[in-house]
């Protein structure tokens, strides 16, 4: 009887839970396969379409053209914001990931003085809302002659993803035994060399998480796409996927639908591959939202 | 003897170097320009002037830097406090043992897998007039509603960042769930005590350290999470959502281009956060 009862609960609390996750994005999914008539109704399509999809890679934002009254000329199409994006996200996990597993490994192993105040310099750099950066990075990225560029945004994800990993990545090089390290060295391993053929593959699944969160917080990133792009060709998605909202009205759903799905597939997909390795500590702070 | 042990702690700081120089230029040099800027006074295309603490007199002076104060409080304070209760309600749950808890702990993150930007067009579908949110309503037998209104602009703001942040608490708090020794429990069973007290007794007082971490971190990037009002409302309708992060993007790149007002915003609350910070970065290192 009592089984019983508590199977109840499990069943209408999982209920409950997957409604709370799935609505928004059961929403989303459909309308990205609707057609134009049917994209505000609430059941699944009736004549479920991939036209969206088609259009959004080949016309663009077409129709808001149509819907405002030839607002704008130019349609942009999601590739050239998809590979922006990309690119950016790329060159900086992989700036990240060489400059931060060096630096992570000499915290999690040496001990000298002002190594506490390294520590502590990148804990604060890490827990820093980047909002606050706004106005000086913009000013530093025009003197530089980086604003409108995606060097000058890809040097300020940095300032997200480089304290992030080398904090996440201290943690795994400590969980590491160093005798493993101490017996490469005593066969004359090099103390470096040690570290690349023993620590870095040992800690392959920590790396590897470190650098798809660097990526997502790169890939997700509003703050410094706003105010350090100016150009059409240079806009990431997030920049890009504002113009489908027209004085608060969405134009275009069943095209919007299906950009946000393409953008945000590729970070979920990653997440969802590394969800084993996921722990509480490299969660913290993969969004500063 | 010296110098050589200086020539090894040199050669030690080298693998430190490169990160240390690249957060200094993008974010000490940047925290310092702000400093030096909110001093100044700088008219659009013009070379800016020291005029001291003026700009600080001018905000402090201002009702709009504390109407934004006040909603960045009456954002956040209520965000984390409704995520701390759903991400401790769903790890509890998760943490029992059950068939397909796996499967709903995979799914369970997906929130937070979705970059915020995302998470904000999946909730612009659910507040159009036309959408889940007024759907839901009507399904209750309630008339729909302008979710983006004056009126409801906040809660609605609240609830995107509450619905893509909670899963943070729930890793957090599940994690430290799994590390409560199951003999406490056995113990506590064995001395008759009832599920309530055990929960009250040992499961919350051995959260506690958790609960804080997780709490000061998600209330300090609450507090500056520019991309929900971004996104959502741009701080309105009129100033209904206005937080600073969004009132000092306004004043630098949207009204007034006025860089030495926005940094002295931002230097005005920087307090709030560097105690923040302090308080969190002592209990992480």
């Amino acid at each position: 009887m009592r089984r019983k009862k508590k199977n109840g609960w499990i069943i209408s609390f999982a209920l409950l839970l997957l409604l709370w996750i799935f609505i928004p994005i059961y929403w989303v999914l459909k309308t990205s396969f609707a057609p134009e008539e049917e994209v505000w109704g609430m059941g699944l399509p009736r004549n479920p379409t991939l036209q969206n999809f088609r259009d959004i890679f080949t016309m663009g934002q077409g129709s808001m053209a149509e819907v405002t009254g030839a607002m704008l000329s130019i349609s942009p199409t999601i590739v050239t914001p998809l590979g922006n994006t990309l690119f950016v996200a790329v060159l900086a996990v992989f700036l990240t990931m060489l400059v931060s597993s060096i630096a992570a490994f000499n915290l999690s192993r040496f001990a000298y003085r002002g190594k506490q105040v390294v520590s502590s310099y990148i804990l604060f750099a890490y827990v820093f809302p980047p909002f606050i950066l706004m106005v000086p990075i913009t000013v530093m990225m025009r003197r530089l002659g980086l604003y409108d560029s995606l060097w000058g945004l890809m040097l300020a994800h940095l300032a997200y993803t480089i304290p992030f990993a080398t904090y996440m990545l201290r943690g795994y090089f400590l969980g590491i035994p160093q005798e493993l390290e101490e017996a490469a060295q005593v066969d004359g391993c090099s103390r470096f060399h040690s570290f690349i053929r023993i620590t870095l593959p040992l800690a392959a699944p920590g790396l590897v998480t470190v650098a798809i969160f660097s990526f997502v917080l790169s890939w997700g990133d509003v703050i410094f796409a706003t105010v350090l792009l100016n150009t059409q060709e240079r806009y990431t998605l997030p920049i890009h996927i504002g113009f489908f909202l027209w004085g608060g009205e969405i134009i275009d759903p069943g095209r919007l639908a299906a950009t946000a799905l393409v953008a945000g597939l590729i970070p979920a997909v990653l997440y969802i591959a590394i969800q084993r390795f996921v722990q509480m500590g490299l969660v913290a702070g993969a969004v500063k939202g | 003897m010296v110098p050589r042990s200086l020539a090894s702690n040199l050669s030690k700081w080298a693998y430190v170097l490169p990160v240390v120089i690249i957060l200094g230029v993008i974010l000490i040099v940047p925290l310092f320009f702000t400093l030096w800027m909110s001093l100044q006074y700088m008219p659009i295309g013009k070379a800016p002037t020291f005029v001291g603490g003026q700009n600080f007199f001018r905000i402090l002076r201002d009702p709009i830097f504390y109407h934004s104060l006040q909603k960045t409080i009456l954002y956040a304070f209520p965000a984390v406090g409704i995520k701390a209760v759903i991400g401790l309600l769903v790890a509890l749950f998760l943490n029992q043992k059950f068939p397909a808890r796996g499967v709903l702990r995979g799914i369970a993150i997906i929130p937070y897998a979705l970059p915020l930007f995302i998470v904000c067009v999946f909730f612009w579908f659910v507040y159009d007039y036309r959408g889940v949110g007024n759907f839901l309503l009507k399904l209750v037998g309630l008339t729909p509603i302008h979710w983006l209104s004056y009126q409801y602009a906040m809660p609605a703001i609240i609830l995107v960042n509450v619905w893509h942040g909670w899963p943070f608490f729930y890793l957090g708090f599940l994690a430290g769930l799994q590390a409560i020794p199951t003999e406490l429990y056995e113990s506590a069973e064995i001395d008759g005590a009832s599920p309530w007290k055990q929960f009250t007794a040992i499961t919350l007082p051995l959260l506690a350290p958790v609960f804080l971490i997780v709490c000061s971190l998600s209330l300090m990037w609450t507090m500056g999470d520019f991309v929900t009002p971004k996104m959502m409302t741009g701080g309105g309708p009129a100033d209904a959502t206005l937080t600073i992060p969004i009132a000092t993007y306004k004043i630098a790149f949207l009204l007034g281009l006025n860089y030495p007002l926005a940094s002295a915003y931002a230097m005005t609350i920087l307090p709030i956060f560097i105690a923040l910070i302090y308080f969190t970065v002592k209990r992480l290192g």
